[in-house]
């Protein structure tokens, strides 16, 4: 039983460790995206916050929602997601930038 | 499996089936939420690309200290949750560790709420809602301002609706009315989660970072 206990106590550190890792990035690209919205660098200042929101939705999907490791169906159907959301902005910026 | 046949249910022949037609369920839910905001983010864009020097003007009155923290607290939301979901589809017999972290979950949900609730306060104690006594007077900032308060109030709604369904698992799993370990329930709960947490990412550059470095 104590062996037991002591596997679980284990796994249990496994998935802190595991999960906090990915915490902390995440809390990094908070502070980096928060630092970098005060340097004046023109239209590079509004990219790099999205860019940085890219990578911290990235880590959620992959890691804590585990997309990264579950099946093909799972994948095409959060993919379906962002190719019709894809086709939205494309096809709406190149009305709206393509205007005067 | 055997602690899994007792959570097994209707239609299903298999366990295994049931929690993947459960799992590839609430992926096509978030698939549409996408959209749902995505389509929000994109009138913001038209609208920001129409009027970037009120929108930077606008950005600049939000309380970049709120909204920053209410991130974090989200961030770290979705850390509990992603310990309680793995744990419980490990089945590790960790309902303690399941509990508790979706009790953080639930708990730091509603301090999200209540950081808000502040904000909100002051947004409105500095005329910041569109109307004839707006604060500002640079034409699209009553625009900014009206998705503001749209979209975060959906992503409030939207978060709310995650901690009532938490909460739901946590007091279940304490009264013993809901076996948690191996429980797809708590997995498909934890990606509803995690979205409510992606939508806030994309949502913090948008609102609160325009217009800092001007």
């Amino acid at each position: 039983m104590s062996s037991e206990g002591a596997k679980l106590d284990r796994n249990v550190w496994k998935l802190w460790r595991r999960n906090g890792a990915i915490w902390a990035a995440l809390l990094v690209l908070l502070t980096l995206s928060l630092a970098l919205a005060y340097v004046p660098m023109g239209l590079l200042t509004p990219a790099a916050g999205i860019v940085i929101a890219v990578a911290k939705a990235g880590l959620v999907i992959l890691l804590f929602m585990e997309l990264a490791r579950a099946k093909p169906l799972l994948r095409l159907a959060a993919l379906s997601g962002v190719v019709f959301l894809t086709a939205l902005f494309a096809l709406t910026l190149a009305d709206v930038l393509a205007r005067q | 499996m055997s602690e899994a046949t007792g959570l097994l249910r209707e239609p299903w022949e298999y366990f295994e089936r049931q929690r993947g037609a459960g799992k590839f369920g609430i992926w096509v839910f978030v698939a549409s939420e996408v959209l749902f905001f995505g389509a929000l983010m994109l009138t913001y864009t038209v609208c920001r690309i129409d009027h970037q020097n009120a929108f930077a003007a606008a950005g600049r009155e939000t309380n970049i200290w709120y909204g920053t923290l209410n991130t974090a607290i989200l961030l770290t939301s979705s850390l509990t949750m992603a310990v309680a979901s793995q744990a419980a589809a490990a089945g590790h017999h960790s309902r303690r560790l399941v509990i508790s972290c979706l009790a953080s979950t639930a708990a730091l949900g509603l301090g999200f709420l209540v950081v808000k609730a502040f904000e909100y306060k002051e947004d409105i104690d500095k005329h910041l809602v569109p109307g004839a006594q707006f604060a500002l007077h640079e034409v699209g900032a009553q625009l900014f301002f009206g998705l503001y308060w749209l979209i975060t109030g959906v992503h409030a709604i939207h978060l709310t609706i995650g901690i009532v369904l938490v909460v739901r698992l946590a007091l279940l799993g304490q009264l013993g009315k809901l076996q948690l370990d191996e429980n797809p329930e708590v997995e498909v709960t934890g990606l509803y989660w995690h979205l409510v947490d992606i939508v806030w990412i994309f949502l913090y550059p948008l609102i609160y970072l325009p217009g800092r470095a001007s």
